[in-house]
């Protein structure tokens, strides 16, 4: 318990550095995003000003960035965006779509990436472990964007075999492809990850043990080994929810799918400060819990951490 | 296609197995089942939906649909009267506006003399901050809306050159004679409002209620989709032919343009200039390649001493090889351009430049070492809001080192929202991209807006404005048109800026509508059946 | 970018028989083909980046003609035109020094940050280990792409260096962490204490025993960040947030393909080659060696 608190202490500095960094970030980018709104043709002088004030843009950053917080917390507002939409109600719409998408992702890499893991780690050296190596490197090494394209012509466009973009066909239909591409980099990794893991793990000298006492194959394996190589998988999983929610830009992107990432990566570089900050706060705090179970999740598998 | 959609379904079942009863399910495919007599439409998520403040292509889009104007101009480029059954004037300055009686907005308020006026002053009033503000500048009685002083709050919310004769009548009078004004009034920005939209603004921009052939079902859903349906009870001229309209909003053209081929939207009015020819192939006949007078050109900075002589720019213009650019990143779908006016505007002349809008690289090096060349190093500037500004620049770039010898070329990728506010506040030091959306087919609205006093370049030249004052104040556009083109000449023998390309928009279908008719200035959707 | 040390940590020998362990990985790797293919590829890769003059025909931008734009391959260009109507296969050999640059410099950098930090951190503890651990967590927390691109979009020119220096000041915490963790096994081991028994100073313990044991681990991570940190500039490029003109790079012929590749597969398949080799290779060699070094999973 005190182990769960001094966890918690440690997270509050943290979310407080790293959003102000990332509000002054996005409010000392040049430029001025009210007259990006009226496009090419000119608006008066007048009626930026009454814009700037409605946004605070005139007040000092540290002033911004308290009067910001305080909406956050006392009020759970998060500003509005400079076409009059609150923030708020543009991410409650988005977020669902990107919690959707990484859901998906994630099922897949934790069933297919473990699945793959276990395989090749159990048949090390022989066939299966190679491709899975061979597969998951490769997989690594070739960019999301290159893969999304890809995937979104020949299975989805000219097999048929997926929705090519959108959302219309709802959850899980629409979000399986998307999900898979934006799983991919992830899967190779819980793969290659549960594979060491299960190698280690069936060197182990309590393996050799229960195998000497008789113990059947199966039984050592379901019962031990699995368990206990799934420690670090659970680790990776876990911090990597925080990612895909964060990793979202450019699948999102590809598959016209109206989640946070797009949102946010539109509204970098209209300077919609807004937004920006409102979704990086969220996926910190998002991130930062993330980390917290973790490390209290470790402590319940491993009992040795919580004594350390 | 079914079987196909089996396999989706049954990988989705086996990860939702996984997934531990985690994320409830969404409700899936309910678009899937469109109505009988629905079809949808691509588009980008609009930015406003009150006509008075917004001037983004995707909410015009929407508006017109929404709305009826007082006039409309027609596929060939006249003007025609839509909610207005006349706009006349004896002097050009003062206007009286005639509205046709009997008709309704989609809330059974009637259509009058004084939707227009409240419409109006609303856009108008400063404090409103409205992006339409500015195209009222010309009606008495705006300065007194939007005083100089900075946060001095108007006396007035009312312009003094608005006045409502009867339910049927409106008289508008301007500051200066301008015979363009009827075709001004085409701009969905001069649509009417009723009294019921003033309630609540906030809540009419999230649910506009118009009096076109089309009203508005259910909320806007940002960044998804945007439904409208037949208002019955429309008495205008062009009643809908189909019983609903879907936008779907995307981020990306290039995404909608892949739905599309997907079939799973029925209309694209911007196919990627890129993915034409596939298009034109795939499409048939449902391919719609519809003029624009969008134009793009490369201006210069005139106040900076380097881009002063009229010879090195006119040596950098012919340089520049439009055909190879237009043929290379848009496909040869854009037009290349030797004059300042679009194609479709009145009074365009096709080679009105002559000679200096010629590719001709042993001409333009000759004239480009006689004006002295250019020292330092030459900066580019675009902004980052779409990638092809960057992929022709670069053609330009290579050629205006590989043409004239220029090694030192380095590119100014501005963001978006910073783009203009560099260029207004002149700190560009080298040619600049410069876009110019048409608002309305008039050479003024080209000429005055870009080369006209304060303009970018810093370029004044009195022979042009002494012109367009002339031009505006004839009694007709036939009148007006040769001085225009005077003027025109004028700011092509100086050149401060040079004209590159005319832009096309290509729209495709899919074969579930009939009776498309997207011409240059609205998609008209009121006149698509669905099979 | 993605948590590397989740991998190569794990417990591990504190080996103080340094030379052995290194020789044994030698003996091991000289006998592995994946150990020389990818070398092979590496050499190639650094080759072209240093020296492109001599694999390229022209040079960057050079002699582009508008007139063969996307044409494929044939004639004398053997992977066709680029969309400006530049000899592609020139401009892929020059697009090598970007990535091969960029990726190898930031995980230099990265590697002193964290061998500094993670030294320092591990060995004094307290106050100085929070700080340090607090600050890795603001700057771990900070999601890879919606970061560099706020940050670039405030740069006025995006050139290598602003690359760089974005891609340290998100990437050096993965190994100042697992730096950090393997100092402080160490630190309590008992030949550290003999040393420290001995009289020797704070800063011979940690450069001369503490170090070349914790360094291994650390090390393995760095290739593989060679890699990841090629894809991650590739991204950024081919998101429009990355290197400009006059700057040649893949990540740049990849964002252009993007838009044509439906039509001009070339566009997108030899870039995306030359990228996937090189990434694999700096990402096959991380994995030989760690299992070269690591004697359990001999």
């Amino acid at each position: 318990m005190r182990y769960a608190v001094h966890r918690l202490l440690q997270a509050v500095p943290v979310f407080v550095a790293t959003t102000f960094l990332i509000y002054a970030m996005v409010w000392s980018l040049p430029g001025d995003p009210i007259l990006a709104l009226a496009g090419d043709k000119p608006l008066p002088d007048n009626v930026l000003q009454a814009l700037r004030d409605h946004y605070h843009l005139n007040d000092p950053l540290i002033v911004q960035y308290g009067l910001y917080m305080a909406g956050v917390f006392l009020h759970g507002d998060l500003g509005e965006t400079f076409t009059g939409q609150p923030v708020s109600e543009l991410l409650q719409d988005r977020w669902a779509v990107t919690a959707q998408l990484a859901v998906t992702a994630w099922v897949f890499e934790l069933v297919v990436g473990i699945g793959l893991g276990v395989i090749a780690g159990l048949r090390r050296g022989r066939l299966a472990d190679t491709a899975v190596l061979a597969g998951t490197t490769f997989v690594i090494a070739v960019p999301v964007f290159v893969v999304g394209y890809t995937a979104q012509i020949l299975l989805g466009l000219d097999l048929g075999l997926f929705p090519t973009a959108g959302t219309d066909d709802g959850w899980p239909v629409s979000y399986l492809l998307p999900g898979m591409v934006l799983g991919s980099f992830g899967l190779a990794y819980v793969a290659r990850l549960t594979r060491t893991s299960v190698v280690e793990n069936l060197r182990a000298d309590y393996v050799r043990t229960a195998t000497a006492k008789g113990m059947p194959r199966s039984r050592i394996i379901g019962r031990h080994t699995l368990r206990n190589s799934l420690i670090p998988v659970v680790t990776y999983l876990g911090v990597d929810f925080g990612n895909l929610m964060a990793g979202a830009v450019v699948t999102e992107g590809i598959f016209n799918l109206p989640g946070i990432g797009q949102q946010v990566f539109q509204s970098i570089q209209l300077q919609e400060g807004p937004v920006v900050v409102g979704v990086t706060t969220l996926l910190v705090m998002i991130f930062i819990v993330a980390n917290l179970l973790v490390d209290l999740l470790y402590g319940v598998l491993d009992p040795r951490i919580r004594r350390g | 296609m079914k079987k196909a959609r089996g396999a989706a379904v049954l990988l989705a079942a086996a990860l939702t197995l996984g997934a531990c009863g985690g994320s409830s399910g969404n409700t899936g495919g309910d678009q899937a089942k469109q109505g009988a007599g629905q079809f949808s439409v691509a588009l980008n998520e609009p930015d406003h939906l009150t006509p008075g403040n917004t001037s983004s292509s995707y909410s015009i889009t929407v508006l017109q649909a929404l709305f009826d104007t007082l006039v409309v101009i027609d596929s060939k480029g006249q003007t025609q009267m839509r909610a207005a059954e006349s706009v006349t004037s004896q002097d050009q300055k003062t206007w009286t506006i005639k509205i046709k009686p009997g008709q309704k907005f989609h809330n059974g308020e009637p259509v009058t003399a004084e939707s227009f006026a409240d419409a109006w002053n609303a856009a108008a009033y400063g404090p409103n901050a409205w992006t339409n503000n500015y195209y009222f500048a010309n009606i008495e009685g705006y300065d007194k809306l939007n005083p100089e002083a900075e946060g001095a709050k108007p006396a007035t919310d009312k312009l003094g050159g608005l006045k409502v004769v009867d339910t049927t009548t409106l008289e508008v009078r301007l500051t200066a004679p301008f015979s363009q004004f009827p075709i001004t009034l085409a701009y969905t920005g001069f649509a009417p409002m009723p009294k019921a939209a003033f309630a609540d603004l906030k809540a009419y921009d999230q649910k506009p209620i118009g009096n076109g052939p089309f009203g508005l079902d259910g909320d806007w859903a940002h960044n998804k989709q945007i439904k409208l349906k037949k208002f019955a009870g429309y008495a205008g001229v062009r009643p809908a032919r189909s019983d609903a309209v879907l936008f779907k909003l995307y981020a990306s053209r290039d995404t909608a343009y892949t739905d599309l081929r997907a079939n799973k939207v029925d209309l694209l009015q911007t196919i990627p200039p890129a993915s034409a020819g596939e298009a034109r192939k795939l499409l048939g006949d449902r391919f719609v390649p519809t003029a624009s007078g969008t134009m793009d050109y490369l201006g210069f900075p005139v106040f900076d001493k380097r881009f002063q002589n009229a010879d090195l720019r006119k040596a950098i213009s012919m340089a520049i090889d439009r055909q190879g650019i237009v043929d290379a990143v848009y496909n040869g779908t854009f037009k290349p351009m030797a004059s300042l006016l679009a194609p479709l505007v009145p009074g365009y002349r096709e080679n009105a430049c002559g000679e200096a809008c010629v590719y001709d690289k042993v001409k333009a090096k000759a004239l480009f070492d006689k004006a002295g060349g250019l020292t330092g190093t030459l900066n580019l500037y675009f902004s980052n809001a779409d990638p092809s500004y960057e992929q022709w620049m670069q053609a330009v770039a290579n050629q205006l080192k590989e043409n004239l010898g220029i090694t030192d070329i380095q590119f100014r990728k501005i963001p978006a929202a910073d783009y203009l506010s560099t260029l207004r506040a002149k700190k560009e030091d080298g040619p600049y991209r410069n876009n110019w959306v048409m608002d309305y087919p008039s050479p003024q609205n080209y000429l005055e807006s870009m080369w006209g006093a304060g303009n970018r370049m810093g370029w004044d030249n009195k022979q042009f404005n002494d012109l367009i004052t002339k031009a505006n104040a004839a009694p007709s556009m036939d009148a007006s048109v040769p001085l225009y083109q005077q003027a025109e000449d004028v700011a092509l023998a100086e050149m401060p800026m040079i004209p590159l390309w005319n832009w096309q928009d290509q729209a495709g279908y899919s074969n579930k509508i009939t009776g498309v008719q997207i011409d240059p200035y609205s998609p008209n959707l009121d006149t698509i059946t669905v099979k | 970018m993605v948590d590397l040390s989740a991998e190569a940590a794990g417990p591990r020998p504190a080996s103080n028989v340094r030379g052995s362990l290194w020789n044994d990985a030698w003996l091991e790797l000289r006998g592995r083909v994946i150990f020389w293919l990818s070398m092979a590829i590496m050499v190639v890769a650094c080759g072209m980046a240093a020296f492109p003059s001599v694999f390229a025909r022209l040079g960057p931008n050079e002699r582009c003609d508008l007139r063969m734009s996307k044409k494929g391959p044939g004639g004398g260009a053997i992977f066709g035109y680029d969309l400006q109507g530049c000899d592609y296969w020139s401009q892929i050999v020059h697009g090598t020094r970007a990535s091969v640059l960029i990726g190898i410099a930031v995980t230099v950098f990265a590697l002193l940050i964290a061998i500094v930090l993670g030294l320092v951190a591990g060995y004094y503890g307290g106050v100085v280990d929070a700080i340090v651990s607090r600050m890795t967590d603001v700057f771990f927390g900070i999601p890879f792409v919606l970061g560099s691109t706020v940050v670039l979009i405030a740069f006025p020119r995006h050139g290598i260096w602003a690359m760089t220096l974005v891609l340290v000041i998100l990437g050096w915490t993965t190994m100042t962490r697992l730096m950090r963790g393997q100092v402080l096994a160490i630190r309590d081991t008992d030949y550290v204490q003999a040393a420290r028994a001995l009289g020797a100073g704070d800063r011979r313990i940690m450069l001369k025993h503490i170090l070349p044991n914790a360094i291994s681990p650390v090390f393995v991570v760095a290739m593989l960040n060679v890699g990841n940190v090629i894809s991650g500039e590739a991204t950024l490029d081919y998101l429009g947030v990355g290197l400009q003109y006059p700057d040649v790079s893949w990540g740049l012929q990849l964002n252009v393909a993007q838009t044509f590749f439906a039509e001009y597969p070339h566009l997108l398949v030899f870039p995306a080659l030359f990228l996937t080799a090189t990434v694999l290779s700096f990402l096959m060699l991380g994995d030989v060696v760690r299992d070269a070094l690591d004697p359990k999973l001999r």
